[in-house]
């Protein structure tokens, strides 16, 4: 056995760990800054229900804020659907543009292409350095809110904590997913940074257009956001069908990306 | 007779520009061959599509006995490969970064590493990015030796070394050549590699314009002369060289010391004899660079072919 296992997978989360300590901390942050403020702020006695529904009910569900009154939807408006989308959205831009396209625009790819590695294990490899660090703050955000679910009084069912988390981590896999393909395509780290960013902004832009009017109601078929977060997870547990979709998405996206990869002149 | 490199029409187009224009080459397994050229003549882009990096427009190639394509990984791990452009980055060491070579190429022999670093004076604990060009060009020479590869290709290998390491990279082509290696290697200058290579090609706009051995290459090849002498008239010494038929540009100065300068095609046996009568204060030969060498070359070739 002359190569070991997952040498750039290892190689590739060896030289981030640094920076995955500080996106553990970003999102830790945010869950323990949100979560506790609940029982004091949206709680059913706490009168915050009635401050949103002074608002404008145009701008409430663009935010996600119709229903702030109960746990799940205090958290799916503050963390699921709002901060801890914008942070895995930027992580997963971030790390899938650096990840094949950011090394070759680095020049560091042409001699790892050089060595014993075909361009199909270097897009698996690297594609799981990337979802392994989407699922490892996805682990410490669901461990988080477990841990503040009765303390805080949120008391969402742990099972369905579980089915939020995933269906975040599928937005965040679904993002990384485009930016590695179109990386790994194009070699240009600003185009994977385009796709990655801009699937998760059109998902997001075209469910909030979708919760306007009954008469754009349909763009919410065309909203991954909107797949993930439509059937209100934390409340009623897990989607399959549509985190099936999603993750398939996903994971299509990647073959096309290494298809292509497999086929272009690299460094050029 | 058999090749660690074949070649046969050999074509790579970037949209309208030709890098590679069908080259045909042959190495012989065991041998050291080196590719010379100016920058842009196309060195680089045949070697990337050795290792398969890109992929040829036209023709095709062996490499070891196999497609580049079809080899794929498992004849990369036979090969040692230098990029002309070492891009070295991240936080890690150099030994770590050898470490991470090592085991998507090797194996790689137990102390083969330090024994490289110490024979090409590398620091291997200090971050890549901190390394100076020659030190980064030192550790890409240990990851393309170490694991003692069938074939080494070495793209413009001596560039930011100075001459002792020069001197040792020379013996380590040799020892590999030992070892039954080939080496394949580039250059822009003829100097570089006429002390490791068996055989020369000469590459320019992306065709190869001549290739033989390097005694033969050298015997072609123009050199420019300078000859500081005293106590003798100008005119006398112009007398003198112009019945040189190898000399060319020539352009003799006048006073004290009289400086002769030209150009030699060939060998300057016929100059040195021609300037033995005079006082010779002193006597340079160097050899043009290689531009002026190969448009030298290619000119003459174009001669033949009327």
């Amino acid at each position: 056995m002359t190569s070991s296992f997952l040498p750039l997978t290892r190689r590739s989360l060896a030289g981030s760990w640094r920076g995955l300590l500080g996106w553990t901390a970003g999102f830790a942050a945010a869950i323990t800054l949100y979560i506790p403020l609940y029982s004091s702020f949206a709680g059913d006695d706490a009168g915050f229900q009635s401050v949103i529904d002074s608002i404008p009910e145009a701008l409430a569900s663009t935010l996600g804020f119709e229903n702030l009154s109960s746990g799940a939807g205090y958290v799916q408006a503050t963390f699921l659907g709002l901060i801890g989308f914008a942070l895995i959205t930027i992580a997963a831009t971030l790390w899938s543009s650096a990840a094949i396209a950011g090394e070759e625009e680095a020049g560091s790819l042409e001699l790892t292409l050089a060595h014993g590695v075909s361009r199909v294990q270097l897009m698996i490899e690297s594609s799981l350095s990337v979802v392994l660090r989407l699922i490892w703050v996805m682990a410490v955000s669901g461990l988080l809110i477990l841990g503040l679910n009765e303390s805080s009084g949120i008391e969402i069912e742990p099972v369905n904590i579980l089915g939020g988390i995933l269906a975040l981590l599928g937005l965040g896999v679904l993002s990384a997913s485009f930016g590695l393909a179109v990386g790994a395509m194009s070699g240009r780290r600003s185009y994977a940074s385009a796709a990655a960013a801009g699937v998760s902004l059109a998902g997001y832009v075209l469910n909030s257009l979708g919760n306007q009017s009954a008469d754009v109601e349909w763009l919410h078929n065309l909203s991954p956001y909107h797949w993930a977060f439509g059937n209100s997870p934390l409340r009623d547990g897990a989607d399959w069908g549509a985190l099936g979709l999603i993750y398939g998405i996903a994971a299509l996206a990647l073959v096309v990306g290494g298809f292509f990869f497999n086929r272009r002149d690299v460094a050029v | 007779m058999t090749y660690a490199i074949e070649t046969i029409g050999l074509t790579k187009r970037f949209g309208h520009h030709t890098a590679l224009n069908s080259m045909d080459l042959a190495v012989e397994t065991g041998s050291v061959f080196g590719v010379i050229g100016p920058n842009g003549a196309g060195k680089t882009t045949a070697m990337r599509l050795l290792l398969d990096i890109i992929r040829p427009t036209a023709g095709s190639a062996t490499v070891l006995g196999r497609s580049p394509i079809a080899g794929g990984a498992a004849l990369r791990k036979e090969i040692g490969f230098l990029p002309g452009e070492l891009l070295l980055t991240g936080r890690v060491s150099g030994r770590s970064l050898l470490r991470h070579y090592a085991e998507i190429s090797g194996p790689v022999p137990p102390q083969r590493v330090d024994e490289l670093a110490e024979r090409l004076g590398l620091d291997l604990s200090r971050h890549v990015r901190q390394l100076s060009k020659g030190n980064k060009q030192k550790l890409g020479l240990i990851q393309a030796f170490m694991h003692e590869p069938r074939l080494l290709v070495l793209d413009e290998p001596t560039s930011g070394l100075d001459p002792l390491m020069q001197q040792e990279f020379l013996q380590m082509v040799r020892e590999a050549q030992h070892k039954g290696q080939t080496v394949f290697l580039s250059s822009h200058m003829l100097s570089e590699v006429q002390h490791a290579a068996d055989q020369v090609a000469v590459l320019r706009n992306g065709r190869v314009v001549t290739a033989g051995d390097i005694a033969s290459l050298r015997a072609s090849a123009v050199r420019r002369v300078y000859v500081d002498i005293t106590d003798a008239s100008a005119d006398h010494i112009r007398t003198a060289l112009s019945a040189l038929p190898q000399l060319g540009d020539l352009s003799v100065t006048t006073g004290d010391i009289i400086q002769v300068t030209g150009t030699v095609e060939g060998h300057i046996d016929a100059l040195v004899k021609a300037i033995a009568p005079f006082h010779v204060v002193d006597l340079r030969v160097e050899e043009q660079d290689l531009e002026s060498s190969v448009i030298d070359l290619y000119a003459a070739e174009a001669r033949n072919d009327k």
